[in-house]
């Protein structure tokens, strides 16, 4: 008989008190469980999320670099209205940015306008907006044509078609292997109007040089964003009438000139989180007067600070939790050791040792424990789930607030590339919408369970070192014979 | 052989003791009683015996060593068996377990053997039928009877028992005495009752008086 035997037999004896003692450290266990279900689903949130939203680094013409440039100009001569020139991006800067590690892939953008020959194009209700572009940018000093062009390595790497706000409705969308041709991807509305199907060819002609014809073959039509058309500007032209294309063949539309340039190059980087770094290495490939780098992890970066905050709450649950269900533990072993001051006498007048005594106690509690983790592993992802979805949606309204408030400040028109499909405000609403979406995946893993089985063990061990102080003091003669 | 040597015991104050120069030889085979009125310190007495308080003046010894040398938890441990007044058993076991417990305690020569530990029983009158039951369910008597084995069971060579009778009618009173004597006697134990009954001490084979701080002899 040692004190295993003992420990089994009160446990065993005093069934009562044994289920009491379960349904305790269960209730304990279970928050503690919960938290760490939370923590570790944070954590895997916040890694998803990485590889999810991804983050990219924007090649593009320094704006501000040009406008100063401008102004400049404007004091030193007085007789004629100033320009802002702005330098196209050269593919060669690109290429050797895109061989920086972390760039997963890179899209090159060059877009124009060019007028309908063969079919007609989509005129919108309010009637405005058949001339393209906003004001500012290249395109804007480029480009009077009634259909947009949007050259792109691949639709796929687009935000549009990444976000699922365009989408291939039939045929195939513009790859890396279109480079050189002539294929377009034309929107649903254009190609239902004309009549116009995959393989058929159209034929624009060109808004600049000497405005000469030029066939395209669709490949594929797409379906644009119902609310694209209220994303538009003022100036813009219907969403419908913007046609994807090869960089390559926007280029040739633009002129000779812009051939082996873009108007902006967007490299993917795999961990949003070298975003910073991809930025410095790149700025040090390009000549930053006329070019600048711009990065866009703002969808990494609402995900990561909203898992952060359920991380850091979660962590205090544990914590809290490990605390509070010590001290609940200890005092009702202290109650418990009290209670039972005759058996440790007996014990004691017996010749055991007191270490074997308070061993025996630890037995019982981690008999206790064992049944308590089985219990809170089963219950524990019922409260994780709850307090976990309560944890989600207070932590994303609360990134949604933030994120609209800076979204406001950061997204004046900005004549963008995209036929004013908005500037960083309307980026960041996706995002942050992205980040909404993002839910916890609360699973009881293994080492879950022995993570929780490592806190009861420690919170048993921690409660009867508290408690034991009582039977090392404990005089056998004070008890047995007073 | 038990013996003690200018044994002195006080709570306060020092120049108030209980007892003081106390040497007396107890042996083994003999049964020894303790009277005297309450609070003459008979029971401080006992537990000075039994290990479980160090004595204040004076030394006890075990043969050639005393308790000090041999420390009291392994003085407990392997030389005495203590008797309570209230029984003191393990309430959530049964009697058997009780001996159990207590024979793998003390490293018992049959420790884990629950044949003997039946024996011993069966022998004070627990029968097959009360072995496997809770103590909490058995009579006063019946109680102080498995308490009586537990000490049986181990191979401690002194027994001190502290009113054993306290809370036994007449009939039980007699069979633990008997229990007692069959202990000292075919056991060759050394048993050492506190009683404030003469008719108990009576039947022991030595009788101390403790009155005035000394132990004196009655027979």
């Amino acid at each position: 008989m040692n004190f295993f035997k003992r420990a089994w037999l009160n446990v065993w004896a005093k069934k009562g008190r044994s289920v009491l003692l379960i349904l305790v450290s269960s209730a304990i266990l279970m928050f503690v469980l919960a938290g760490l279900l939370i923590r570790s689903a944070a954590v895997k949130a916040t890694d998803q999320a990485k590889a999810d939203v991804g983050a990219t680094v924007t090649l593009s013409a320094n704006r501000q670099a040009a406008f100063k440039k401008m102004q400049n100009s404007s004091t030193t001569s007085k007789s004629s209205r100033p320009k802002m020139t702005l330098t196209p991006v050269k593919l060669s800067d690109a290429t050797k940015i895109s061989q920086l590690s972390n760039v997963k892939s890179t899209n090159v953008t060059s877009s124009t306008t060019v007028n309908a020959k063969s079919y007609d194009v989509v005129s919108t209700s309010s009637g405005m907006g058949s001339s393209g572009g906003g004001p500012g940018g290249m395109k804007g000093k480029t480009s009077s044509g009634d259909t947009q062009i949007d050259g792109v390595t691949a639709t796929s790497l687009t935000t549009d078609f990444s976000n699922s706000q365009s989408k291939i409705t039939k045929g195939r969308g513009i790859t890396a292997a279109d480079k050189n041709t002539n294929h377009v991807v034309i929107e649903k509305n254009l190609a239902s109007q004309n009549d116009l199907s995959v393989g058929d060819t159209v034929t624009v002609k060109k808004t600049t040089g000497k405005k000469a014809t030029v066939k395209l073959k669709v490949v594929g039509i797409y379906r644009a964003s119902s609310t694209s058309s209220s994303n538009a500007g003022p100036m813009s032209t219907d969403p419908s009438n913007t046609m994807y294309t090869s960089y390559t063949l926007a280029n040739s539309l633009k002129g000779s000139k812009y051939a082996g340039t873009a108007d902006s190059v967007t490299f993917t980087v795999s961990n949003p989180a070298k975003v910073s770094s991809v930025k410095a290495a790149g700025k040090k490939l390009i000549n930053t007067s006329s070019y600048s780098l711009s990065t866009d992890d703002a969808s990494y970066q609402t995900v990561k600070a909203s898992m952060a905050t359920i991380e850091g709450f979660a962590n205090k649950i544990v914590w809290l939790v490990a605390i509070a269900g010590t001290i609940i533990l200890a005092l009702i072993v202290i109650l418990m050791i009290r209670e039972r001051r005759f058996e440790i006498g007996v014990l004691l007048s017996l010749g055991e040792a007191r270490w074997k005594i308070v061993a025996q106690f630890f037995t019982e509690m981690l008999m206790v424990i064992v049944v308590a983790v089985a219990i809170a592993g089963a219950g524990g992802k019922f409260v994780g789930d709850q307090l976990g979805a309560q944890l989600v949606e207070q932590s994303t309204t609360n990134q949604t607030v933030s994120s609209s408030v800076s979204g406001q400040a950061g997204g004046q028109p900005g004549g963008g590339m995209k036929g004013g499909n908005g500037g960083p405000g309307m980026q960041q609403t996706t995002n942050t919408k992205k980040a909404a979406d993002t839910n916890l995946d609360i699973q009881v893993s293994a080492v879950n369970l022995a993570e929780l089985g490592g806190f009861g063990l420690a919170i048993t061990f921690l409660s009867i070192m508290i408690a034991s102080g009582g039977i090392l003091r404990l005089e056998p003669k004070k008890v047995l014979i007073s | 052989m038990l013996k003690t040597t200018g044994l002195g015991y006080w709570y306060q104050d020092e120049t108030n003791p209980l007892f003081q120069d106390i040497d007396l030889t107890f042996e083994d085979g003999q049964s020894y009683a303790i009277l005297g009125h309450s609070g003459t310190g008979k029971t401080t007495f006992l537990s000075l015996v039994a290990g479980l308080d160090k004595p204040k003046a004076g030394d006890i010894w075990l043969g050639e060593r005393s308790l000090k040398q041999i420390g009291l938890t392994n003085y407990r441990r392997h030389n005495v068996s203590i008797v309570f007044q209230a029984y003191n058993l393990f309430t959530y076991m049964s009697p058997l377990n009780n001996l159990l417990t207590a024979m793998a305690i003390t490293g018992a020569e049959h420790a884990g053997d629950k044949y003997f530990a039946k024996r011993t029983l069966n022998a004070l009158g627990i029968g097959e039928d009360l072995v496997e039951r809770n103590v909490q369910h058995l009579s006063g008597g019946q109680q102080q009877r498995v308490a009586i084995a537990r000490a049986m069971a181990c191979d401690a060579p002194l027994v001190v028992a502290d009113e054993p009778t306290g809370n036994l009618d007449e009939d039980n009173t007699k069979e633990v005495i008997d229990q007692f004597q069959q202990l000292a006697h075919q056991q060759n134990k050394c048993v050492i009752i506190v009683t404030h009954e003469p008719d108990v001490a009576a039947r022991c084979d030595h009788q101390y008086r403790l009155e005035n701080k000394q132990f004196v002899k009655l027979a």
